[in-house]
């Protein structure tokens, strides 16, 4: 308990020098940081997780069981690595004074790793019903 | 008729997979937090050899290229880890709070730290991986608050983890698959490996502007790599308006120490003996990459002034306005025998958007410190 106690009082000091460090700027740019903290959290517990959520309900209600965890495996990582990609795929940092800033095809980059993780999850649909005796109809689990 | 009746605020119960687990929670939330604190040692690294005094070491040359592309790579693989983890958790949100009571105020304590974690997070990501595109959708300084935010991350963190101490210990004890209930779908051992996956996935494909060799492979990369002589930039001649003044025939590097002044010609830098150096530029925005440089030895030009050793230098650039018109280059860049008044790159007279007539390039340096079009370099008293 004691460690725990020591623990939280340290991080407590440190998140209070980087909110004093926050309070250094002037006042708008301070709204700003603070619209931007809100934001992120707004949009990712009111927008972001429900849409997942729902998107669960949706798959759990469409796929049969034995494609569920391969379909799934595969959104978790597309999704994430999309959300990753949005500056770059909205490409808004690119600046015509500056060609070697997002200078690739992103679309086109996108649309391979949409495919190699497609192609990733029907390989592993595969393995599973190869491994398995009595393919998709077969109800065995 | 009666009324519609609003929907019932959902509560814990209402998320019935298995996956929402501490035991998944605490293995994912493990790797994010040891991604967060790698980004945030390396981050102190970039702004420490961003301050004007730095007295980091001028060695190795590629020091500031392996922690910048660390930093950036740690914050990459942070996403996929805290978007699962983030899911995990996500019931607990809807936890109704305790009667009124010591345990109410502990539970209050315990949901701000909590939500300050969350932003804070949320908020270093969204930023990091705008600024790697150079995007700037707010109006606050990018490197003052990244800076200030981290130490928010961190310190709550550490709140956080003091809190779950216990059902952590407890999570992490026996595999992750100990009493989970039989069903279909993803397993809570699956999905810890496919937040792995995704993120092993998101820092390879964005990896390749600081590793050259998986360019090919990092298709979601800000950079490909190229530029004008195979090397990306940062601000082009035109974007700097120095386009007129770096190709002026009057141009003239002034080197002042004291009452001490030369005045030289880039033929006169050229007449003087050259160095080659082999060293890269390694931006904070993560990109990186190799160039091999020829020019001056900026101390062969210092001595020219009768400079001591251990003199720091301020390099001043053409560029008439931006924060990094002028530079302080502490006295162990100054010193090495790498650094140099670079004059060519790649067997070729120096670009004007890699900074013709002359610029510095120093061993261990961030980019943005790497003048460009260097005007004058005045030893410091």
């Amino acid at each position: 308990m004691r460690t725990r106690l020591l623990l939280g009082a340290v991080g407590v000091a440190v998140a209070a020098y980087g909110a004093w460090l926050l309070l250094q700027q002037d006042r708008a740019d301070l709204v700003d940081t603070g619209v931007w903290l809100a934001g992120g959290v707004v949009l990712h517990d009111f927008v972001l997780v429900p849409l997942t959520l729902l998107l669960g309900l949706v798959l759990i209600r469409l796929l049969p069981a034995y494609l569920r965890a391969p379909v799934v495996g595969g959104l978790v990582v597309l999704g994430t690595v999309t959300l990753m990609a949005v500056p770059v795929l909205g490409g808004w940092g690119a600046n015509a004074d500056n060609p070697t800033i997002l200078d690739r095809n992103y679309t086109a980059g996108w649309l391979v790793v949409a495919g190699v993780t497609i192609l990733a999850v029907v390989l592993t649909i595969m393995l599973t019903l190869g491994g398995r005796s009595g393919g998709p109809g077969a109800r065995r689990r | 008729m009666t009324a519609l009746k609003t929907p019932p605020i959902p509560e814990q119960r209402d998320f019935p997979s298995r996956l929402h687990h501490p035991r998944v929670a605490a293995r994912v939330g493990a790797w994010l937090g040891i991604c967060f604190l790698v980004a945030f040692a390396t981050g102190l690294i970039s702004h420490l050899a961003q301050q004007p005094d730095s007295w980091l070491p001028s060695r190795p040359v590629w020091g500031y290229r392996l922690t910048q592309g660390v930093h950036v790579a740690a914050g990459t693989a942070c996403v996929p880890l805290l978007l699962v983890k983030l899911w995990t958790v996500y019931p607990r949100f809807w936890i109704r709070p305790p009667r009124p009571s010591r345990e109410l105020l502990l539970h209050v304590a315990e949901r701000t730290s909590v939500g300050v974690l969350v932003a804070a997070a949320i908020f270093q990501l969204a930023t990091g991986l705008a600024n790697v595109t150079t995007w700037y959708p707010w109006s606050f300084s990018f490197r003052s608050t990244h800076f200030a935010v981290a130490w928010v991350v961190i310190g709550a963190l550490v709140v956080h983890i003091a809190v779950k101490l216990p059902v952590v210990r407890e999570a992490l004890t026996g595999p992750v698959d100990q009493d989970e209930p039989p069903g279909d779908g993803l397993s809570r051992r699956g999905l810890v490996r496919t937040a792995g996956i995704a993120s092993a996935v998101a820092v390879l494909l964005t990896v390749g502007g600081t590793v050259p060799w998986l360019r090919k492979v990092s298709v979601l990369s800000a950079r490909s790599g190229d530029g004008p002589q195979d090397l990306p930039i940062n601000k082009s001649a035109r974007a700097a308006g120095v386009t007129a003044s770096a190709t002026d025939p009057a141009y003239r590097l002034e080197v002042v120490h004291g009452a001490t002044s030369i005045s030289l010609t880039r033929g006169d830098l050229l007449a003087m003996p050259q160095t080659a150096a082999g060293l890269p530029i390694a931006c904070v925005e993560g990109w990186s990459a190799h160039g091999d440089w020829s020019g001056v030895r900026l101390r062969d030009l210092l001595d020219l002034v009768g400079a001591p050793r251990g003199s720091a230098v301020t390099v001043s650039s053409l560029q008439e306005q931006g924060a990094f018109r002028m530079t302080h280059l502490p006295a162990q860049f100054a010193d090495d025998e790498l650094t140099l008044l670079a004059l060519g790159l790649g067997g070729e007279a120096l670009s004007i958007d890699h900074g013709y007539p002359a610029r510095l390039i120093a061993p261990n340096r961030p980019g943005v410190l790497q003048t460009k079009w260097v005007s004058r370099l005045e030893v410091e008293a």
